[in-house]
Parts: C-alpha cells; structure tokens; sequence
C-alpha cells in the first residue's frame, strides 16, 4: 500500500468503518512508513483531546430560572398584544363592515355592476338618492362608535360630492376614500397603542368598549 | 464527556415534550436543564464568548419552546435543539463577525477549580490542549460544528446533517477536509509534544 492510498483510508478508519482486511493492510503500512504514522498518530491524539477535554467555562446559574422568566414574560406579552388586537380589531371590524355596506348601497343604489367601473353619470338620480340610502332611515343611538360612523359616512359623502364638483371620476374618489380609511385605520391602531399605556392589565376592562381613536374625524355631533 | 440526556430514554424524553406542548412548566424546566449545558458547550466552542453563548443559548431555547408544535418526535430532541442553537449561532457570528477573536475564558469561572497537585495539570499539558482548540477555532465555522457536533456530543454524520441541513455526503466532506486542516495546523508539535499529548488524552501506545 502506498501512502496515498493509506491518507486516504484514514477517515474511515477513524470512524471504525474499515473492513477487518483494509485494517490489517492499513496497520502494517503504519507500522513501515514513519510519516503515516506520524500522521495518524496527530488525528487520533487530537480527537481524543477533542472528545475527553473539559470544557474551561460553564453556564451561570440560574439560566434556568431566568429562562423560565423569560418565558413567561413573552408569554405575558404575547397575550397582552392578542389583547390589543382584539381591542382595536374589533371596533375596526365594525367600522368595516358599515363601510362595506354603505359601499354596497351605494353600488345597488348608483346601479354599478361588478366588474364596471363606477362613473358619475351612472348616478342618475345623484347625490340625494344616497343621502336617501344611507341617511334617512339611521335611527338615533346612543353608541358612540355607531354615531361615529355615521359621522364618518356623511363626510364621505360630503366629500365625494366634492370630488365630483372637481370633475374626478368617481372610481377615483372611490380608492381614495378607501386609502383614506386604511390610513386612518392605521392612526386608530397607533393612537389605541399609545392610549393603552404600559399597563396590560389596563385593556381588560376597556376590551369590550369601544374607544374614539378607531373612527375617523371623530369630533362633535 | 457528560451527556446529561444520556440517562434520559427516548420515550421519557416523548412524554416530556408532550407535557410541555401541554404548558407544563416542570417538564419544560427539565428539559432545558437537560440539554442547556451540552447546548452552551458547543456554542461557546464555536463563537468563544461566554456572554454571547448564554445569550445564543437562551435564545435557542426560546424558539425551541416557542415552535414545540412543530417539533416531530421521530427526531432526538437534542438535534432539533442544535439545529437551533447552530442557525441562531451562524447569525450572531454573521453580524458580529467573532470567530474566535474575544476569549474571555480567564474571566470565567473554570469547570475544574481544584487546585490540588494532584489534579492541577501543567502548564505545558494546558499550552498542547490550547494548541489543539486554537487549531480548532481556525477552521471555517460548519468544518468546526462538524468537528464539536461529532467528537464531543458524539452525534452521528446523519444527526450531524440534520443539524446542519446539509446532505451526508457533505457533513463527510467536511470532516474529512477539518481533520486534513488540523493535521496541517498541528504538524509542526513535535515527537515529544505529541507523545505528552497522547498521554494526556489517556491513549495508550
């Protein structure tokens, strides 16, 4: 056996998946060539100090109980957001379903089809049959969020009227309100966040009732 | 080498798991006190600093806990656990780049504080073993965690493979090109060196 053909042997004879033979083989070019042997003798030296050396540093104590800790304040934290999330997701959710529906009145009541771009020539009977639409029938409440909505759906439709006057198209006007709404959803949320206060415990009572930040132009009725 | 988990049966290991998912605080304690000492061993091997191990080292049993849903159980917790420790590890060293630059080993407290003649090692024992781990911290970070992965937790190269991500053959490769390294960066002990070393590790002949 060559020396090449033993330095190539040496893994699989480190890793025990040499045949008896190859060893036997390999064992006796060890015991003529000075140099594999040497070589070997480095390899197997250096993975015994590899697997029986101490290791110079531990771990502190307490990892454990800090860990724990850890965790638990994630935990506790993660809860807290879900929290949040219901708190503004909620109001938000309400607020979109009475936008989608104002929308869809107005689609049904403009004789927009799926599909068609709405124009403002399609409104035939203009602006007041949406004022009919949304505005006669609202009844009074007392819901601050509801009140706050309907706000929000008059300014809407003061606001497309004015888009109208200005001569953009109304598909327009439409994505822009939504833009609006997706902003001011947003605002909702960082407002809703810097209301709540570091205090997770301050979101469980306030869970279930609506807050201001969650509507748009929110003012005096 | 300790192995801690060594005691622990595979199927006890199971149930533990099991528990956990279920939130029971006990048996998340146990297996982190289980694993943490093997874990923080082999991340301090690979990036030597004690306070960015403990740091890797917690953050690995975050995630672990965190994604315990998705662990399957056909696997050695331990290997999920490195596969972790290691990516998390790859990351730090990545965005820090230190690959062995600050050991802060003397500052630390040592695993062997006995300072009895009879247990205190040379200086010249200490300097070879230096020697060896110095060669080990020069090779590249995955040839490294195949050397750790596969000498000191006595992982196989198909454990190896899962925790690295990394195809069979390639883990071979890699041992194979980490031995050929250190072959080269300790060729130049001498005869009487690496006899006093082949002492030292317990090998006879």
């Amino acid at each position: 056996m060559r020396c090449e053909e033993a330095r190539r042997l040496f893994d699989a004879y480190l890793d025990g998946e040499l045949s008896p033979a190859m060893e036997t083989e390999l064992g006796a070019h060890r015991l003529r060539c000075p140099d594999c042997r040497r070589a070997l003798a480095l390899l197997e030296v250096t993975g015994h100090i590899l697997e029986s050396d101490e290791d110079p540093v531990l771990l502190n104590d307490g990892f454990s109980d800090r860990l724990l800790a850890c965790m638990d304040e994630r935990r506790s934290r993660w809860t807290h957001r879900v929290r949040r999330g219901l708190y503004i997701a909620g109001p938000l959710a309400a607020a979109a379903v009475v936008v989608m529906a104002f929308l869809g009145s107005f689609d049904r009541q403009v004789g927009v089809r799926a599909g068609q771009e709405a124009t403002w020539s399609s409104l035939d009977g203009g602006m007041p049959l949406i004022e009919d639409a949304v505005g006669n029938p609202v009844p009074e409440v007392d819901d601050p969020t509801t009140q706050e909505l309907d706000q929000w759906g008059r300014q809407f439709l003061d606001r497309l009227d004015t888009k109208r006057r200005s001569g953009e198209s109304l598909q327009r006007a439409l994505d822009g309100r939504i833009l609006d709404l997706i902003d001011v959803l947003e605002q909702a949320e960082v407002s809703s966040g810097v209301q709540e206060g570091d205090s997770p415990a301050d979101d469980v009572s306030e869970a279930s009732s609506p807050h201001a930040g969650a509507v748009p132009d929110s003012g005096s009725e | 080498m300790t192995q801690s988990t060594g005691t622990v049966s595979r199927e006890y290991e199971r149930q533990l798991i099991g528990r956990a998912r279920s939130g029971d605080r006990g048996a998340v304690r146990e297996l982190v006190d289980n694993h943490k000492d093997r874990l923080f061993a082999f991340i301090w091997r690979m990036i030597r600093n004690h306070h960015d191990a403990e740091e890797i080292c917690q953050d690995a049993f975050l995630k672990a806990f965190a994604s315990l849903d998705t662990f399957s159980v056909e696997y050695r917790f331990s290997t999920w656990l490195f596969t972790i420790g290691y990516r998390v590890c790859l990351n730090r060293m990545r965005s820090k780049r230190t690959q062995g630059t600050d050991v802060d080993v003397l500052t630390l407290p040592l695993a062997n504080n006995d300072n009895s003649a009879a247990s205190l090692e040379s200086e010249d024992a200490g300097r070879l073993k230096d020697t060896v781990w110095h060669a080990v911290d020069r090779l590249t970070p995955v040839q490294r965690a195949t050397v750790l992965l596969f000498y000191r937790q006595e992982f196989s190269c198909q454990e190896i493979a899962r925790v690295l991500e990394l195809p069979v053959a390639t883990v071979k490769s890699h041992l194979h090109r980490a031995r050929k390294r250190l072959r080269e960066l300790l060729e130049s002990l001498s005869d009487q060196e690496l006899h006093h070393l082949r002492n030292l590790s317990g090998q006879v002949g």
